[in-house]
């Protein structure tokens, strides 16, 4: 079967409780970080640039470049800081939750590996706050390292609980919350490689990129880049959720076609119901239609169908789900989370939610949806980061892909699913939290 | 300053090339090839560009979607295209505006800010016509005052972060903070407290929309109905340049007119609020004179005039002139010549000495910043003093400027003092003076005459100014004089005390100039008409009296005083913004160094802490006369060093006993970085009996 493939994030999971130092020694763990030690930095991230490894947070930015960035210090004499993007909170993701769970070990011996190879003495992990199980395997498995200074070297690691905010995800905001500042994107350049946390040097890299750079150091870069397909080397974790019988996450080979991953490994669509769409990448990726899901999954692939792997979560959905309610309930999560910095997406996300809920009340005219396109393109491009332009983007997506179901919104005076929409099993509802934005200022 | 071929590289803004050096600004860049790209949050006096408001965006070749101007910078060959030709950026710009207008209230026609509203301008050039939002908008309480002074009404604010970033990064208050997130986010103080601080007005004119607003300026006026007078600040040393917006001949609100060696475009709360004084209930509008222990009676100009003089010639040359430092270089040239060329009266009281050895040390305010140390050797606090230069300091230390506090132990780049005389080797030196025009008062003293003082118990003494009217030593001496013959503003300052007293102006009332801190002289514009007669005038009719010769025009005065004290520049010469004379030659080096005086080591040396009871900048009869001013006053603190506090175990905002000699008062203790240890600083009005030597315990 396809589904075979050998785990390199997730290798010695099936056997061990790899939560534990003995066991994840006694499978070979923290053999990579001595012999990473012995090269120079250079040749550590000569050796992720063999490997092709590209970040799994999103970007899919070359790991082993980003780091060939960072000056040396005697170029910016600063501290290098090594900061872990472990803020996990793209709808349909939860795939570092499990790494973190699972493979503390094999994570912090890649923050290890990766501090050698950016000559960094402190690593900070932003860890979501709500990972509350994997922040205490993680203070545990540090716990564990106490007395093992020749692993831990002269690195400090820092686990740091974000406040719940989506934007700290991205790498900037990200440093400004770590900071202790409110947390808004900074506008780049500089890139964090020059100036990063605290205006100094500094890499952002997500948990699973971290977590797959002890394998790539023991088997080394060129064994590494034999896996996968072009582009996509390796193997990607991916998190399967939705309306399929067997969600969870699961350790592919690159280039396995989303079909195949919702039928072989999530075991299908229950309920002898239909396929509809698929969301390949997480929220914020173009949605694929039940037509185009023989993609390989793989950059290449899912990029000629101009959406991407993103953060790695796939969302099913069955033949229930209604489009326009997928776009609210997508649009007032980025609306919830926008930061309010940048002008587009702060009132933009506002308003294309707005238009939507107006489609599904049936209050809407040809005209609306014509607006919510161009309010769509008004914003997509404009933004400071991402988060808006990715509200754009999927909004702008489902019309196009879905054009007939808006359209029956529009003519029918309503949404054609009524109740039945089973949305709210696939999605949690976004907790609109009731803000007391006036402040009395005693005068 | 000359850039080297190397340093310029070429870029082309909408078919123009423009060499500038690399690393500008594309915001400049277009703007040195004539091509404006509009802007909201940028403002380059507030550290690094943000890109937040998204209104610059442009094109540029290369690079796949639009970038904002105001972050990108410019590199060599660069292609940028702006609104102007590029329908991308264009739109861009259109849908920028759009956003912005979404929930924006547009209720142009009874804000503040409408017809003078860089909002309302762009939209008209650059933004859509009408609205396509059909949903309810986002609605707030509002007004929110956020103190006194300000207004905050969050429907208009555009979120541009202006204020905020000029309260975390030019004041360092961190007062003004935004909360909540995506469109819910709204601008506020940090816990809800009023802004309370002295410089919270400077929002107020950040602001490009109506949002932030002076509740003193509110509905006051609109802008095709208002005036806007050039002129300078008269309240203290630093003399921001600044321009008074008058209607219908009253004075209105103060706006700055950045100068930018003097005060880069900030103003202190007191320089930009305090205008009211000009309206005060107590305001002297005609001549008056005693009729009472605490009355007065008014009498007529004639009877005003021949009274002075008759006085006057009783008091003959022994009468002494106390001088404010708030007068104009004319004005007191004037007083000056009446006095000792009518009266052969050489005795003053001035409001300060200052060394004519300070102008070969001479630097603009501005070189602060550049200066990489910087040794403060003040008693009172530079910010109660001469409030801006405390940002220049603040500016210099964001920069990297190391800052010391007491005698430098070194040589340092800069020195600000309030001793006069003292140097420590420092390349630039900035004296603080206590008064607003104190060297320009001393000069101008010392130009309209050269007799010696006579000694002996004067019989008539002569005030000038309300500032000298309520000085402590000034009323001793008038206590003990026979005859006082005030000139001010306000009854209050003269009541009991004067037998005769003559209306005075106000900065913002007369024509003249005024010398700063750093020995600039620049000119003060009257902004509106005074109730009374302006000052000149009638002193030179009392100068006819005595034969001495004197203009009622300040600019016929001024070229009079100018060949001795001003290398003869003319009036008119001396410009909206006035250029720094070059230093003077440095005297020999023997003079050059110069240690603190004996009394103020002596007193270092002395037990306990020595006291310092400053004078708070939000005092003064200007202040004293401002109701929206006075939540602004020191309330109860006493600044220690970190060093002492920690000996003694107090805590920053602890609640302390300060004993000296059997007085006790209880004040809170704020432990200052500003302050060299040995000494503590509580506001003269908190200072009750204090004596000089002090001991604070928790």
């Amino acid at each position: 079967m396809a589904t075979e493939v050998k785990k390199i994030v997730l290798a010695g999971t099936d056997d061990h409780d790899l939560t534990k130092l003995a066991e994840y020694e006694a499978v070979g763990g923290y053999k990579a970080l001595p012999k990473a030690r012995a090269m120079t930095p250079q040749e550590v991230t000569e050796e992720l640039i063999t490997s092709e490894l590209r970040g799994r947070g999103g970007a899919f930015f070359p790991t082993g470049r980003k780091w060939s960035f960072v000056p040396s210090k005697e170029q910016i004499p600063k501290p290098h800081y090594l900061v872990v993007n472990a803020d996990e909170s793209e709808p349909g993701s939860f795939k570092d939750n499990e790494i973190m769970s699972r493979v503390p070990h094999r994570f912090i011996e890649g923050c290890l590996i990766t501090a050698h190879s950016i000559d960094s003495k402190h690593v900070f992990v932003d860890i979501r706050g709500e990972y509350s199980g994997p922040y205490e395997i993680l203070v545990n498995a540090l716990e564990e390292l106490k007395d093992r200074p020749e692993i831990r070297g002269d690195v400090t690691i820092v686990v740091h609980r974000g406040a719940g905010a989506y934007i700290c995800g991205e790498e900037t905001a990200l440093l400004e919350s770590l900071e202790g500042k409110r947390g808004q994107p900074r506008s780049k350049p500089p890139f964090p490689a020059i100036s990063g946390l605290y205006a100094s040097p500094t890499v952002v890299n997500n948990v699973e990129t971290i977590t797959t750079v002890p394998p790539i150091i023991e088997m080394g870069g060129a064994e590494y880049a034999k896996l996968g397909v072009p582009n996509t080397r390796g193997t990607r974790v991916v998190s399967l959720s939705g309306n399929v019988v067997n969600g969870g996450n699961y350790e592919i080979a690159p280039g396995m076609t989303v079909r195949a991953i919702i039928d072989e490994l999530g075991g299908g669509i229950p309920d002898g119901r239909e396929l509809k769409a698929v969301v390949p990448g997480g929220s914020s990726t173009v949605i694929l239609t039940k037509d185009e899901i023989d993609v390989g999954y793989d950059f290449d692939s899912l990029g000629q169908l101009k959406t991407a792997m993103g953060s790695a979560g796939i969302v099913v959905l069955d033949d229930r789900c209604c489009i326009v309610q997928l776009g609210i309930r997508f649009s007032e999560f980025y609306e919830h989370e926008s930061c309010g910095k940048c002008t587009p997406c702060r009132e933009g996300t506002r308003w294309l939610t707005a238009i939507l809920r107006k489609l599904e009340d049936g209050r809407a005219t040809q005209a609306d949806l014509d607006l919510l396109l161009d309010v769509c393109d008004r914003i997509n491009g404009k933004c400071l980061c991402p988060l808006g332009d990715s509200d754009a983007i999927i909004i702008a997506s489902y019309v196009a892909k879905f054009r007939d179901e808006f359209i029956a919104h529009i003519e029918e005076g309503g949404c054609p699913f009524g109740g039945e929409s089973s949305l709210d099993h696939v999605l949690a509802p976004i907790a609109m939290h009731t803000h007391s934005p006036v402040a009395e200022v005693p005068a | 300053m000359t850039q080297t071929v190397q340093d310029l590289v070429t870029v082309t803004i909408d078919e123009r090339q423009v060499q500038v050096p690399k690393g500008t600004g594309i915001v400049e860049t277009a703007a040195s090839a004539g091509i404006e790209i509009p802007v909201f949050c940028y403002e380059p006096r507030l550290g690094a560009p943000v890109g937040a408001c998204r209104m610059c965006l442009v094109e540029v070749e290369g690079m796949p979607k639009l970038q904002a101007g105001c972050t990108l910078t410019a590199q060599d060959g660069m292609i940028v295209k702006t609104a102007r030709s590029s329908a991308l950026a264009a739109e861009g710009q259109n849908s920028t505006l759009e956003f912005i207008l979404v929930n924006h209230p547009l209720d142009c026609p009874v804000c503040d800010k409408g017809g003078e509203c860089p909002l309302q301008d762009l939209t008209f050039r650059y933004g859509p016509g009408n609205t396509r939002m059909t949903f309810p908008k986002r609605t707030f309480e509002k007004p929110i005052p956020i103190s006194p002074l300000i207004a905050l009404d969050r429907e208009r604010c555009i979120l541009c972060y202006r204020c905020t970033r000029f309260s975390e990064s030019v004041a360092e208050d961190g007062q003004l903070v935004a909360i909540n997130r995506g469109a819910q986010s709204v601008i506020a103080t940090f816990e809800d407290e009023p802004y309370k601080g002295h410089f919270s007005g400077n929002v107020t004119e950040l602001c490009p929309v109506g949002a932030l607003t002076s509740t003193q300026y509110r509905f006051e006026a609109r802008p095709w109905e208002i005036q806007n007078v050039p002129t300078v600040c008269g309240l203290c040393p630093v003399g921001c340049n600044t321009a008074a917006t008058t209607r219908e001949g009253k004075v209105k609100r103060i706006l700055s007119r950045n100068h930018p060696e003097v005060d880069e475009g900030w103003l202190c709360d007191k320089g930009r609020f305090a205008f009211d004084h000009l309206h005060a209930r107590d305001r002297i509008t005609t001549p008056l004179r005693k009729a009472g222990p605490r009355r007065f009676e008014e009498l007529s100009w004639d009877d005003a005039i021949d009274t002075a003089e008759k006085l006057l010639r009783d008091g003959g040359s022994s009468t002494v002139t106390a001088l404010s430092g708030n007068e104009s270089v004319e004005e007191a040239y004037a007083l000056a010549k009446v006095m000792r060329q009518g009266l052969s009266a050489d005795s003053a009281v001035l409001p300060e000495e200052v060394p004519d050895a300070l102008d070969s040390y001479r630097a603009p305010l501005s070189a602060l910043r550049e200066a990489r140390t910087i040794a403060v050797y003040c008693d009172e606090p530079v910010v109660e003093r001469a409030p801006v230069v405390e940002l220049w300091l603040k500016a210099a230390r964001r920069k990297g400027a190391t800052i010391t506090y007491g005698a430098p132990d070194g040589p340092v780049d800069a020195l600000v003092t309030d001793q006069p005389g003292l140097t420590f080797g420092a390349d630039n030196v900035y004296y603080l003076p206590r008064t607003p025009n104190g060297r320009g008062v001393t000069d101008a003293w010392s130009a309209a005459g050269d007799g010696e003082p006579v000694d002996g118990k004067p019989r008539v003494v002569v005030i000038s100014g309300d500032e000298a009217a309520t000085d402590p030593a000034v009323r001793a001496m008038a206590a003990d004089a026979e005859i006082v013959i005030g000139i001010g503003m306000f009854q209050e300052s003269f009541r009991g005390i004067a037998d005769l007293v003559l209306p005075g102006t106000s900065y913002l009332e007369r024509d003249g100039t005024t010398i700063n801190l750093e020995g600039r002289l620049q000119r003060q514009r009257r902004a509106v008409l005074a109730p009374v007669p302006d000052v000149l005038a009638w002193l030179s009719k009392l100068g006819e009296r005595f034969g001495v010769e004197l203009s009622p025009h300040s600019s016929v005065v001024f070229d009079e005083i100018s060949g001795k004290c001003f290398g003869g520049i003319s009036y008119a010469d001396i410009g909206e913004r006035a250029e720094l004379p070059a230093p003077a030659e440095r005297p020999s080096s023997a003079e050059r160094t110069s240690d603190p005086g004996e009394t103020v080591a002596a007193a270092r040396s002395a037990q306990g802490l020595r006291l310092v009871a400053y004078r708070p900048l939000f005092s003064g009869p200007a202040v004293d006369r401002t109701p929206e001013l006075q939540f602004q006053r020191p309330s109860g603190d006493v600044q220690i060093s970190r060093e002492d506090a920690k000996k003694r175990g107090i805590r920053h905002g602890q609640n302390v006993t300060v004993t000296s000699n059997g007085t006790t008062v209880e004040l809170r203790a704020h432990i200052a970085r500003d302050l060299a240890a040995g000494t503590v600083r509580v506001a003269a009005s908190d200072a009750g009996d204090l004596h000089a030597s002090v001991e604070v315990t928790s």
